[in-house]
């Protein structure tokens, strides 16, 4: 009777398979192949790439920066949304004004941005180790200091992201109903108990789903890095994107790092799920 | 002729319609009554095809509904929480039935203005939905419902959410249009016995999924069928007491003397008496102890304690009885309804008049 | 009629200003933080060689000399490339992507809202799983195998070959919006269409699309801002006949590119989506987004 349900499922669906599905098979294929500059084509090296994948500590190494980086900006860029949404929700001047420019650095492009980034943090020619000095302090070697620029790149995501968990949480804060306020009022809650016992858990549904999204595709940094510090100095700032990048594009060890991808599609993707669930349990149903 | 047979559905372990099975002539208006629960929802959606039965079938004159869609099926149906289209206007509203089967714009908006002439909404034709209120939503439903002239009318406690005033008069402007309206079936589900009475030419009494009484409303509240259908019908609640007959006749704390007529001639044994609220009254010989007495309109409702026995007295004014009080009271025996072991009705005096 | 106030006994002044200063102070301390990378550029667009290496300075005629070279570069001047091209390429691509994947997404989405599909062990919210994840995947483990797909098509290095990909990209994000939009819209306007006489189908396109426009704005502006801003499939799929502007901005890029053409040329090139956040802000303000962010 509901026959026609599938003329809305199908045509996305198929176009979505058809386009991802080659390219995902192939790349597992590949990923048991010894495909690279000296051995183009698929071969067969059976588990090879694994095992040398398993011993490579440089690609261990990015997992854990990346999650460092993705965790971490992440959290600051949800507090920092938050704290924004909440201040330009009500009571402010100028309000729309103030809204308006914080949404501004998410429409930018990432690389672009990199690029004008990059040279802000140069050493010598730009213009924030000034800044920093008038403020009485030593000049920063933001680029070639390892922990320095893993800071900038941080620094560059958060910039360039608080907007999104600004956008959701505000738009979630203008469709808030206002009997719990009044409520909260009436009991004499002030505003940090106000904000704990109404605001936060009246937002916990889009809190999770934004920080998943947020995760998912912080995860993914490459731009930034590629263009502003080639996942330097040395390997500092090497993600896993990037380093599978490296042996992939620039040291065409394409089976290896299908291999290398196949891995960290798997480690996401479980790593992913368990935090989205723990966040709903954790977020949106508290213990009681 | 709507004829439902055997119409079977559970769904996680509820029952939520029970081999309910029934004939609907065509210029009728049959209520629908039972609790919140009692699966009246699930039949008008199972006649509406929005909900597909475990088993069962539905067909209109001969022509079973099992393989139609909702959209096929000539069935209107208006709900109890407001629905109409936001995006458009009162008038288009009632106007898209209309145009989907295929009318022109300008007649079906013709028809729709009509329509809504009779529902007294013709100075909301540009608004609007959610520029209207409750009952003018409401009515815009019904208007819409009506302009189909489907043959099935299906309406699910249409005014269940409006304020009382306005539910009283909204039903009497209903029933008054469908006065108009010939030859259509009219089901209207119920959760308030008073409004069943005064509404339909026929009650189909629901409980847990299952039909217990079918029949006129004299019929069915003059005689109800089972226990269950007497509790179900029953505002304020039905008493019900056992009943011994044997050397002596023992109606829970009442005797034989207050039985009178109703127990002669009856076989010894174990039965249940139901006896109504009304037919308890103040004075008398026994003497019960007030638990709650609560006033209501005009009318009083007072829970007693007799001898052990819980009962509830319904008085047609309004009366104090404080807590703890000691009233006495009397019941008018003959006016009760003697159920089996099983719950059938055996016996009831024979009726004069209507409660 | 008056209400005695339900605030306990006023806040002192003192504290009252604090809080002011702090608020404001925030919002001021992140707008400087928003605008700083812009101004920057700004003013460096402005300058030459000696502007750039006389070190960090911000005000033209009083620090340096300004110059028109950084504009001049825009098109086709010296020490830039022409971006009138891989401009308009990036519309094409970006706007057809995001029809594309907007149409698709959302029939998808509305099934999945709808009805109940089952295959094998899957179920509605697998499926949607499956789209989201889709997003997981960093953009480099597909370039290879996209490369090679699209050479086999023969769609290297043009316009629908990227729209292809894109689609792939920015349909799971239109699916996640919508789904959950569609979520919000109760069941019973879609019965009431089916009463009515209308199909599944034409529910969809005479009842439920009138009502989705929100999130429909919503996906819109999402597909569309990763659509433009992506640099990787851009930089790995397209060589020289299809250029997009992230690319051959980045292709600037060394230390020898003069810093006034790069910065010229990414204001430029950030200046419609900057466009875009006005029109999110007054969509934003009307409530728009009510009904489309659960």
């Amino acid at each position: 009777m509901y026959r026609q349900k599938y003329l809305f499922l199908t045509p996305g669906l198929i176009a979505l398979v058809a386009i991802i599905l080659f390219p995902l098979l192939f790349t597992i294929r590949v990923s048991f192949s010894g495909w690279d500059v000296y051995n183009p084509g698929l071969n067969w090296k059976g588990g090879q790439n694994f095992s040398r994948l398993l011993a490579d500590s440089r690609y261990w190494a990015a997992l854990g920066r990346l999650s460092v980086m993705a965790v971490g900006t992440v959290l600051i860029q949800y507090v920092l949304g938050f704290a924004l949404a909440l201040l330009v929700w009500r009571d402010v001047i100028a309000r729309r004004f103030f809204r308006v420019l914080f949404l501004v650095p998410m429409m930018t492009t990432p690389v672009i941005m990199s690029v004008i980034w990059r040279t802000i943090f140069h050493e010598s020619l730009g213009p924030l180790n000034p800044i920093i000095r008038g403020l009485g302090l030593p000049g920063v070697p933001w680029l070639s200091d390892p922990v320095w620029a893993f800071v900038a790149v941080m620094l560059v995501e958060i910039w360039q992201w608080t907007p999104f968990m600004f956008l959701l949480l505000l738009a979630g804060l203008l469709s808030l109903p206002s009997e719990p306020y009044l409520a909260a009022r009436i009991d004499g809650a002030g505003p940090v108990r106000t904000f704990f016992s109404v605001t936060f858990p009246g937002l916990a549904a889009i809190s999770v789903g934004a920080i998943v999204i947020r995760l998912i595709e912080a995860s993914k940094i490459l731009d930034t890095v590629y263009v502003m510090t080639s996942g330097g100095p040395g390997e500092s700032t090497e993600t896993a994107s990037y380093y599978i990048y490296i042996r992939g594009l620039r040291d065409f060890q394409i089976g290896y790092s299908a291999a290398l991808s196949i891995v960290y599609l798997v480690i996401m993707i479980v790593a992913l799920t368990v935090i989205a669930k723990l966040l709903v349990r954790f977020l949106v149903r508290p213990a009681p | 002729m709507l004829e439902i047979r055997d119409l079977t559905h559970a769904e996680d372990g509820v029952t939520h319609l029970d081999h309910v099975s029934a004939r609907l002539a065509p210029g009728t208006l049959t209520t629908i009554l039972g609790r919140t629960g009692a699966g009246k929802t699930s039949l008008l959606r199972t006649i509406a095809g929005l909900l597909v039965p475990d088993s069962g079938e539905v067909s209109l004159d001969g022509k079973s509904w099992s393989r139609l869609p909702p959209w096929k099926r000539p069935t209107a149906m208006v709900t109890q929480q407001f629905i109409n289209y936001p995006h458009l206007s009162t008038l288009d509203n009632v106007a898209f039935p209309l145009v989907r089967k295929g009318a022109r714009r300008a007649a079906a908006r013709e028809s729709a203005r009509a329509m809504l002439d009779r529902v007294g909404l013709s100075a909301m034709v540009g608004r609007r939905p959610s520029e209207l209120s409750g009952g003018q939503q409401q009515r815009v439903a019904i208007a819409r419902a009506l302009v189909k002239q489907a043959p099935v009318l299906l309406l699910d406690e249409p005014f269940v959410n409006l304020d009382y005033k306005l539910r009283e008069d909204l039903r009497e402007e209903l029933v008054d249009m469908l006065r108009n309206e010939s030859g259509l079936i009219v089901l209207y589900a119920s959760t308030e016995p008073r409004e069943a009475l005064s509404l339909g030419d026929r009650i189909l009494l629901m409980a847990e999924g299952r039909l217990l009484d079918d029949g006129e409303p004299q019929q069915v509240f003059g005689a109800p069928a089972t226990i269950e259908a007497a509790r179900v019908i029953s505002d304020p609640p039905i008493n019900i007491l056992p009943l011994t007959v044997g050397e002596h006749v023992a109606a829970g704390p009442f005797g034989a003397q207050d039985a009178g007529d109703l127990t002669r001639d009856l076989a010894p044994g174990e039965y249940r008496l139901g006896l109504r609220a009304a037919d308890l009254r103040p004075g008398g010989r026994h003497v019960a102890r007030v638990v709650l007495s609560e006033v209501s309109g005009s009318e009083t409702v007072t829970h007693l304690d007799l001898a052990g026995f819980p009962l509830v007295m319904h008085e047609k004014s309004v009366v104090t009885h404080p807590p703890g009080a000691e009233i006495a009271v009397d019941a008018n025996l003959a006016r009760g309804f003697i159920y089996g072991a099983d719950g059938t009705l055996l016996r009831r005096e024979a009726p004069h008049g209507q409660d | 009629m008056t209400h005695q106030p339900l605030d306990p006994e006023p806040r002192a002044p003192v504290s009252r200003t604090l809080k002011l200063a702090l608020k404001y102070g925030f919002i001021l301390f992140w707008s400087a933080f928003v605008v700083f990378p812009f101004l920057w550029a700004l003013t460096t667009s402005f300058k030459d060689a000696n502007g750039v290496t006389n070190g960090a300075t911000w005000l033209p005629w009083l620090q340096y000399q300004p110059s028109t070279q950084g504009w001049a570069s825009l098109f086709g001047g010296p020490g830039g490339t022409n971006i009138v091209r891989p401009y308009l390429n990036s519309i094409w691509v970006t706007l057809g992507a995001s029809a594309v994947s907007i149409t698709l997404g959302t029939l998808a989405a509305y099934g999945l809202s709808r009805f109940t599909f089952r295959f094998l062990f899957f179920r509605n919210a697998d499926i949607t799983f499956f789209f989201i994840s889709q997003r997981i995947m960093p953009p480099i483990v597909l370039a290879i195998p996209f490369f090679l797909m699209l050479r086999a098509l023969g769609l290297l290095d043009s316009l629908a070959g990227l729209i292809l990909v894109y689609v792939a990209l920015l349909m799971p994000i239109a699916v996640w919006v919508m789904v959950d939009f569609f979520n919000s819209i109760p069941r019973g306007l879609d019965e009431m269409a089916w009463m009515d006489g209308c199909d599944p189908v034409t529910t969809f396109f005479r009842v439920i699309l009138p009502n989705a426009v929100p999130g429909l704005v919503v996906a819109g502006m999402f597909c569309v801002i990763f659509g433009w801003n992506d640099f990787f499939f851009a930089f790995t799929l397209t060589f020289t006949q299809t250029q997009l502007l992230p690319v051959s901005i980045v292709a600037l890029n060394s230390s020898v590119t003069p810093w006034w053409a790069l910065s010229a040329s990414a204001l430029v090139s950030i200046a419609p989506l900057v466009l875009l956040a006005f029109v999110v802000e007054r969509f934003l303000s009307k409530g728009g987004l009510a009904g489309a962010v659960r």
